[in-house]
């Protein structure tokens, strides 16, 4: 029987598994697509109800996970194939070719400095640039740059400038095989596209932007450096409108997710909060349909929200968002719940918070590892009351949003990783004993 | 290909120069058109308001009669397209409906079994004749001439009945582009003319078609492209009555899809056709060229 | 009776929403969560204020029967279904509607545009028929006369759902 575990997800429940399952002896094997660990907590920028940064929390963990003598990071691969069962796993591993050698990268940046191209930063969610050649975030574990061959031109510049001699353009991908005792997946989740509600104008009017992305222009390590500026013409947008349910709740079938993402309106209040901390003068306004803020500091969060810094929550879900060609503004249509009148309202900025999805190649990954998925494509617990860690495969068990919005904040996430780290070593040591 | 034409009520008796258009260029891209005998109102808004058996039974009378002949429907209007499609699918999915509405039929010798589709020109046009054949038969396309597509409400709603909201209007784009047109993207394409309240409460039916008027003409545009003639009413007659009533003028020409692929095909509009246009088209029949 | 900020517990029907839901056309009521899209979406809503999708359903929900049997607001749809597509609860706005207006008419509120047409599809199997000059028109330039409806088998059909004994109570 195998020693080591496979954990298929950087985020911050995988990340709490591995170092929980490592601290107990086991090796881990921590598998991630993107090119660094990290995953949704690394975009944002503060975290609700306390207001701690995000990256302060996290950077402690990721770095304890790079250094950790029994985990091994897996950053830009995927898992391709597994043989076997419970307690011995054979998974094979396809780790994408960085064209770094990452002996030699010591992450300096020089490189990235001297590339002459520019293309959309993923991790910025596209607002900001990044070189062809990257650093993926200024935490990013590990400390390794990589090159995207798509939009690289091949000039040789990077080759050229590296004080290490790191960059090898001819690198290939390789494929490896990994025997392990069990397997965690913990791949988060996704942000719906709202493009696919053409009446809120995402993807056509500059100003409608996602969470994402405005946590992204707040953060300090973003595109513009934690200044709030909007998109189309970098002014500081005054008025500031959230709708919730994007998507969430929703029961039609092209969009069919009835479910509820569990965290918006929390995130949408802190996001709200951070506003105002930013531009004290400026009016942020919250439209939704009910204020789901469960447990401990949220509804006071929320109280805090109206009271302290005034920002207005209204109970209507708006139905079309047109723009004013001149200023670029935004215009919400909505019902006012007081006059019970349609109203138009301008606003500089709208940010919507959108349903969270599974993550993209969730459904190749459950095919692979033979576990199933639910109607809406998160993972399958064998028993979402019993056994709510373990999937229908004896051996391999799922945690975090990727199963589905449970409470779905960072807290929750962190507990289902250590949980499921206790449930891997039950089953491995009832393993080793039978 | 063969089609039951279904015309309606509105087109024949209000608007002939859009039957006029459709029956000039439908051999021309191959669309047989047969008669349907004595096929009876679709059943739109207003009846279906007034009792929903009534509906069923008078939309599936015409259903039964397109069965005999065993083709499929082809309807000019939306608000038929709107009847017919429905009832043609809530018949489909419910037996004990389905049952209920065939005891009603017996009483004139007919069965509802389900196997005719029903299709509007629009899309019969870019899915079954197909673009290029369209394209190809654009003789004098309309270089430069900039208009407003109002595809109407039930073109594409209710959504799940008509399976994927934005074909229909994507074909409908498609097909102006086609004639040389470009359809200009404008505020709340798919919003409602107002056309249905007209004649029962024609103040609001106004002031609906004026939100659509104005903002088609925030997007400058030079004419209007109707396919439902319940929209062509609304927004041709309608600019005269918001100019009286409402003093404001849009001087924005209205054609019927029909009549724009008709000159586009290089035939011309009939005197009696240009009368037909409460504002006069002028200035569009000045822009079509030769190819 | 709706009072000018209250409602007399008294004149509330609990059953009406579930006589809506078992209407034809009227279930989606008992999806309403009351989150307002349909009444932002609605084209009539922006231009009369007494239209208002959403506290249609509220009503319905709450039991005000005669209200909105008796009421107008029904009667201002274009039946243009924007807020059924952008019902995110499927509760169906735009059928609900329906479901109303057929339950109006059977209290005789039903305006006098639609009972023209009414009758007209009783009489001649058209909603409208042919004006003088579109009679002419059709004649003098190719199209021959107006199709004939098979209007015996319309009246049929109309008798048998009770369709003229609707129509002649409300005139």
């Amino acid at each position: 029987m195998q020693k080591a575990i496979m954990v298929i997800g950087g985020g911050v429940a995988g990340i709490q598994a591995s170092l929980d399952l490592a601290n107990r002896g086991f090796k881990v094997y921590l598998v991630e697509k993107s090119p660094s660990i990290g995953g949704r907590m690394a975009q944002l920028d503060k975290t609700f109800p306390t207001m701690d940064c995000s990256m302060c929390i996290l950077a402690p963990k990721m770095i304890e996970c790079s250094h950790h003598p029994s985990v091994q990071l897996l950053t830009y691969s995927e898992v391709k194939g597994v043989k076997g069962s419970a307690g011995n796993f054979t998974v094979t591993v396809l780790r994408k070719p960085r064209y770094i050698d990452e002996k030699k990268c010591t992450g300096c940046g020089i490189c990235a400095q001297n590339c002459p191209t520019e293309t959309p930063n993923e991790f910025d969610e596209n607002i900001g640039v990044r070189r062809a050649i990257y650093m993926p975030f200024p935490q990013a574990v590990p400390r390794i740059m990589l090159i995207d061959k798509e939009n690289c031109i091949e000039c040789g510049l990077c080759e050229k400038v590296c004080p290490a001699k790191a960059v090898n353009r001819e690198q290939q991908p390789e494929e490896i095989e990994l025997d392990v005792g069990a397997i965690v997946v913990a791949t988060g989740f996704d942000m719906f596209d709202p493009s696919v509600i053409p009446q809120y104008g995402y993807g056509r009017s500059k100003n409608v932007i996602t969470a994402m992305e405005l946590e992204r222009l707040l953060c300090a390590s973003g595109p513009t450096g934690g200044h709030l500026i909007r998109p189309s013409d970098g002014k500081i947008p005054r008025s500031i409108a959230f709708i919730q349910c994007v998507g969430s709740r929703d029961r039609r079938e092209w969009i069919n997710h009835p479910y509820c993402s569990s965290i918006c309106c929390k995130y949408a209040v802190k996001d709200a909060v951070l506003i105002k901390e930013h531009e004290s003068n400026s009016l942020v306004t919250i439209f939704y349909i009910d204020m789901r803020a469960f447990g401990k500091g949220f509804q006071e969060f929320v109280n805090r929200a109206k009271s302290e810094f005034g920002i207005e929550f209204i109970r209507s879900n708006p139905g079309e968002i047109s723009e004013d060609r001149k200023t670029d503004n935004l215009i919400i249509s909505f019902e006012d719940p007081i006059t019970r009148t349609v109203q138009n309202m301008p606003f500089d900025l709208v940010v919507l918070c959108p349903a969270l999805i599974p993550s993209k190649g969730v459904k190749e990954l459950a095919n692979t590892l033979g576990i199933e998925l639910d109607n809406y494509g998160f993972l399958k617990s064998e028993d979402s009351v019993r056994k709510p860690l373990d999937t229908k495969v004896e051996g391999i068990f799922a945690c975090g949003y990727c199963v589905g919005p449970k409470t779905g904040d960072i807290p929750d996430s962190i507990t289902q990783g250590s949980a499921t780290a206790a449930r891997v070593a039950e089953v491995l040591a009832f393993k080793e004993e039978s | 290909m063969k089609y039951a034409f279904f015309l309606g009520c509105l087109i024949p008796a209000r608007e002939p120069n859009y039957e006029n258009s459709v029956r000039k260029i439908a051999p021309i891209l191959g669309i047989e058109l047969v008669e349907m005998e004595g096929a009876n109102c679709c059943a739109p808004f207003s009846i279906q308001s007034v009792d929903y058996t009534s509906w069923l039974a008078l939309a599936a009378r015409n259903l039964c009669i397109a069965e005999k002949m065993r083709l499929n429907i082809l309807t000019l209007c939306n608000d038929c397209y709107e009847s017919l499609l429905m009832t043609n699918t809530i018949l489909k999915e419910h037996d004990e409906l389905r049952d209920k509405v065939n005891e009603i039929l017996a009483d004139v010798g007919l069965e509802f079994k389900g196997k005719t589709d029903v299709k509007i020109f629009s899309d019969v046009l870019y899915e079954d004749v197909g673009l290029e054949k369209v394209k190809n038969a654009v003789k004098k396309p309309f270089n430069g001439l900039r208009v407003a597509v109002q595809p109407g409400c039930h073109l594409t709603k209710p959504k799940r009945i008509h399976f994927g909201q934005q074909l229909g209007i994507i074909a409908l784009d498609e097909l102006v582009k086609a004639t040389g047109a470009n359809s200009i993207p404008y505020e709340r394409k798919e919003a409602c003319c107002g056309g249905p309240l007209r004649g029962v409460n024609d103040e609001v039916a106004l002031h609906v078609a004026k939100q659509k008027l104005d903002c088609m003409k925030a997007a400058g545009v030079d004419g209007i492209v109707t396919v439902c003639p319940f929209c062509y009413l609304e927004l041709d007659m309608g600019q005269i009555e918001i100019k009286r009533h409402l003093k404001e003028e849009y001087d924005l020409p209205v054609l019927n899809f029909a009549e724009l692929l008709r000159m586009a095909m290089g035939m011309k509009l009939e005197d009696w056709e240009l009368k037909a246009h409460r504002i006069p088209i002028t200035k569009i029949l000045n822009m079509a060229e030769e190819k | 009776m709706l009072v000018k900020w209250g409602i007399q517990l008294s004149c509330l029907d609990a059953y009406f929403m579930h006589e809506v839901a078992n209407t034809p056309r009227g279930r989606g009521v008992l999806a309403c969560i009351q989150c307002g899209r349909c009444t932002s979406s609605c084209p009539v809503a922006r231009v009369v204020q007494e239209h208002n999708p959403r506290k249609l359903m509220e009503m319905i929900i709450l039991g005000l029967r005669s209200d909105v049997l008796d009421g107008q607001l029904p009667w201002y749809c274009l039946s243009c279904f924007t807020c059924l597509d952008r019902c995110p609860q499927m509760g169906d706005v735009g059928e609900v509607m329906f479901a109303i207006r057929n339950l109006a008419v059977r209290k005789q509120n039903v305006p006098e545009g639609i009972l023209v047409q009414a009758k007209s599809l009783f009489e001649n199997g058209r909603v409208v028929t042919a004006s003088r000059m579109a009679s002419v028109q059709r004649e003098k330039y190719g199209l021959g006369k107006e199709p004939s409806v098979d209007v015996e088998a319309v009246q049929k059909i109309l008798k048998k759902t009770c369709f003229d004994k609707l129509i002649s109570k409300g005139s």
